[in-house]
């Protein structure tokens, strides 16, 4: 019995990899255990939002390598991605422990940390996702929005135009890469604007066109203090929106009570109280 | 002697500084040896004079391609609605 599990652990890889957020602010965000992975990792590898974030992590490791260069020039994101995908998987498959750090949380509105995992796992291979405070976090506490308030709808802005979703008026929608939108590669700016003027189409389906949304960008840098901008819906698609905001939009509806439900409940405690 | 990067570390971590006004932050002992690319990005309120001191580089940020036809998705059958996935319930672990 023995050396049959001394066989399995010594025929067991050990490769790893640790998909990790720095979060959003320098310094503020990156959580102990997050850290702890980056320092015992063999490889780490970067996908962060700043230079500058990118040069701090190399002060937690000697062998940090960017994950930047595989970016192109009409060079589709997906094949990009796919491409981080194989050589984080290289280094885990020759043995390494391998740590991922991405900005934000690594498993918010991102495919590579996702697969990643999933590919290492059907492998053998141990694999797992630490959280990280993400642009989601932040927008909360900015902007002073609770969730559980009202309900909170979270969408990617391509994706609204690509997929029937039906949208909740009566609550929040977080429109994620609004700024991207109809840009599946890289140095396609410029294109942005009739792209938008299809989201506007899409969005007064459900939002009158005076409605005063926020477009928010929550700090990178220590230094810096939240970008908070509100304009009305049909401002929208000549507003100059950057790759690192996010589109607020506020409940424009009230709650409606659900009548049938209400009913049930109250008969439920008569009921419990005769 | 704390550098750039360092100081940087230290105002993330430290609430006093974090949300300091950038005439008092510039003026706290922390950041008596900082830089002057340092002192005017915090005057700035951002980090562009920062590319002073180490360079500036186009950093893409990570986006998810959500929409139909991406590379990794199986082709869809016209008129095929997208499966939600399921989440893994306790009999498919
Ligand atoms: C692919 S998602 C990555 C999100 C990231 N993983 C996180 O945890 O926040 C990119 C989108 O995040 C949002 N985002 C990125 N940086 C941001 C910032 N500094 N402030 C607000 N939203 C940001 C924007 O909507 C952007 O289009």
């Amino acid at each position: 019995m023995t050396s049959s599990v001394n066989s399995i652990t010594a025929e067991t890889p050990r490769g790893s990899i640790a998909c990790v957020g720095v979060g959003m602010t320098l310094g503020s965000h990156l959580t102990p255990l997050a850290r702890s992975h980056i320092q015992q990792a063999d490889v780490v590898f970067a996908a962060v939002s700043d230079n500058v974030v990118e040069m701090w992590l190399e002060r937690m490791h000697p062998d940090v390598r960017s994950l930047q260069p595989y970016y192109g020039e009409g060079k589709p994101r997906m094949v990009t991605y796919r491409e981080w995908v194989e050589v984080m998987m290289t280094e885990v498959r020759a043995g390494k422990r391998v740590c991922a750090v991405f900005y934000g949380h690594p498993g918010i509105f991102a495919w590579s940390p996702h697969k990643v995992i999933e590919v290492a796992r059907a492998e053998g291979f141990a694999a797992r996702m630490e959280p990280g405070i993400s642009a989601e976090d932040c927008l909360y506490a900015d902007l002073g929005i609770d969730p559980g308030k009202f309900g909170c709808q979270h969408l990617e802005a391509s994706q609204l135009l690509y997929y029937d979703h039906e949208i909740d008026p009566t609550g929040y929608v977080v429109l994620w890469q609004v700024g991207m939108v109809g840009n599946r590669s890289i140095a396609r700016d410029g294109h942005g604007g009739g792209h938008r003027e299809l989201l506007l189409e899409r969005l007064t389906q459900d939002y009158p066109l005076d409605l005063e949304v926020t477009i928010y960008r929550c700090a990178t840098l220590p230094i810096e203090q939240p970008r908070i901008r509100r304009l009305t819906l049909q401002e929208l698609p000549h507003a100059e929106i950057s790759a690192e905001e996010t589109v607020v939009f506020p409940p424009a509806k009230p709650l409606k009570r659900n009548r049938r439900f209400i009913e049930r409940l109250a008969a439920l405690d008569n009921e419990q109280v005769a | 002697m704390l550098d750039t990067l360092d100081t940087l570390e230290a105002i993330g971590q430290d609430a006093g500084l974090r949300y300091a006004a950038p005439e008092d932050l510039t003026e706290a002992s922390a950041l008596a040896e900082a830089s002057d690319a340092l002192k005017t990005a915090i005057r700035e309120g951002n980090g562009l004079a920062l590319a002073n001191e180490f360079g500036s580089r186009v950093m893409q940020l990570v986006q998810v391609n959500l929409s139909p036809g991406r590379e990794d998705e199986e082709p869809e059958e016209e008129g095929d609605e997208p499966e939600p996935s399921r989440p893994t319930g306790p009999d498919s672990l």
